[in-house]
């Protein structure tokens, strides 16, 4: 049946009143989700974030006592390289005192240095020269003192200085 | 499916606008579903809308999106005609400036565009949803006996009639009827004696003493009053019609009279115009929209020796129930 003159206007249930009660809603679930979506991405990063934490603990748990080991190897070569250090000093002075230990009239021409002993190569004008000023001292340092003499081409004499420090041990197994 | 689910839960609004001689009887029906929730009448004084005939109109409209306002078309040139074919429209009416719907396959009704955008124009604050033919109404209102009749069918409204012979449902002829445009001629009719006015009224119009064979069948016109078919309407349209008998004014009567003289002339117009394929009408059912007296029935029995058949017809209901069944359709 299609009796009237003009069609009808356009009915819809979406009237201004109803527009802007969609358009709230809409707004409204719009915020709603993207808070939601905020938190929910806030929320993944944090657990990747203790995720991932957790994975760098342990590999900092499984670490430590390679660390540990790492220190105390690190420790050693301190305490080595101290010792290395101080020994060196001692060296040093050592041989500062050596030189010191030797006359202006005696000419050292090689010394060898060893753990317990010292060889010392040189040429001295006499034996005087040679037993007074420098056996003496060598003799108050060093246990045993051996010294060995042959002439030189000018007149003076060539000698061999050897000289011991025996351990405490030895010496007290001499005892 | 989500918007016509989303329209069963809102109810249905019909604001149906009858504008008659010096006032607008506005109906407005609240449907749920099929139920009528409220029906409201309210006459403003007032030919076109006025502020408070808005705003009566507007607290409606608010009340659902699905609001419809139908009117009735009043313009004096429309009508209807018997084909539906565009090519033979041309014969009866200037299809031209004119809208029309077909009825049926065999007749259509139609109206003048000026006047459709006019009523559109009119009503351009509230909006014009449907705008009816009175002969749709009255096609509907006496559907059953347009069906299997060859009678005369009068809607009568306040100052307009629509005329229409059917044949079984063919339309043979139709016009509207407009009793201002008329009234300048009647008035004259009405100054004239009694004694000529009667003569004038009388058969010479109707033309029926040069037709022996049907005038034979007005030779016992109260075996017709006396038949079943009128018996159909006897205990209520003409109680009711007696009712009103005692307050018809001068007025009243000069209307009738009126009416009368317009069927008369249209009838008259039918037999003579060979455009038209006429027969003998014997009977006539008239939609009473306003409340006639019963001077137009006797008018007609005794003038015209037709039966005449007077139905009640409460045009915004007539037209509320045409707006919901295009509303149902869309």
């Amino acid at each position: 049946m299609k009796y009237s003159y003009i069609n009808p206007r356009k009915k819809t249930i979406f009237t201004r009143d109803i527009q802007l009660l969609f358009t709230f809603f809409i707004v409204t679930l719009l915020m709603l989700f993207s808070a939601y979506s905020f938190l929910v991405f806030r929320d993944n990063r944090f657990t990747q974030e203790m995720t991932d934490i957790k994975l760098q603990k342990d590999e900092y748990r499984t670490n430590i006592p390679k660390m540990e080991n790492q220190i105390a190897a690190i420790e050693k070569q301190v305490l080595l390289s101290e010792k290395i250090f101080t020994k060196n000093i001692v060296l040093r002075d050592s041989i500062n005192n050596l030189f010191d230990l030797v006359p202006n009239r005696i000419t050292l021409s090689e010394a060898k240095i060893m753990e317990n002993a010292l060889i010392l190569y040189g040429i001295t004008p006499n034996k005087d020269v040679y037993n007074f000023m420098l056996q003496a001292p060598l003799r108050s340092i060093f246990h045993r003192t051996y010294s060995s003499f042959y002439p030189a081409d000018n007149g003076w004499l060539r000698f061999v200085s050897t000289n011991y420090i025996d351990n405490e041990e030895e010496l007290s197994n001499e005892d | 499916m989500i918007t016509n689910l989303l329209k069963s839960l809102y109810t249905k609004v019909f604001i149906n606008i009858i504008v008659e001689n010096l006032q607008t009887t506005v109906y407005v029906e609240v449907c749920s579903k099929k139920d009528v929730l409220q029906s409201i009448r309210r006459n403003f004084e007032t030919i076109t809308i006025n502020p408070k005939m808005y705003e009566f109109i507007q607290t409606y409209i608010k009340e659902s999106p699905f609001c419809y306002i139908s009117v009735l078309d009043k313009s004096p040139l429309q009508g209807a005609i018997p084909t539906c074919v565009t090519s033979e429209m041309s014969r009866y009416c200037d299809i031209k400036s004119s809208e029309y719907r077909c009825f049926s396959k065999d007749w259509a009704f139609y109206t003048s565009e000026y006047d459709l955008e006019a009523i559109k124009y009119e009503y351009r604050t509230i909006g014009v949803d449907f705008i009816f033919s009175p002969f749709a109404m009255m096609a509907n209102f006496f559907k059953d006996k347009i069906d299997a009749t060859l009678s005369m069918f009068v809607l009568v409204e306040d100052n307009y009639l629509s005329f229409a012979v059917f044949d079984n449902s063919k339309l043979l002829y139709a016009e509207y009827l407009d009793m201002k445009h008329h009234k300048d001629d009647e008035e004259l009719l009405m100054e004239s004696p009694e004694e000529d006015e009667i003569e004038g009224i009388n058969l010479e119009e109707v033309n029926l003493d040069s037709d022996s064979a049907v005038f034979d069948d007005f030779s016992d016109i109260e075996e017709l009053d006396e038949s079943d078919t009128i018996d159909e309407f006897a205990e209520t349209e003409v109680e009711q019609i007696v009712e009103k008998k005692v307050d018809v004014s001068h007025e009243g009567f000069s209307e009738d009279y009126q009416r009368f003289s317009l069927i008369q002339s249209a009838l008259n117009t039918f037999y003579k115009d060979s455009k038209y394929d006429s027969k003998f009408i014997e009977t006539i059912y008239i939609a009473d929209g306003i409340g006639v007296s019963s001077d137009l029935k006797s008018y007609l029995e005794e003038e015209m020796f037709l039966s005449v058949y007077v139905r009640k017809i409460d045009l915004s209901i007539s037209l509320c129930d045409m707006a919901k069944a295009e509303a149902d359709e869309i």
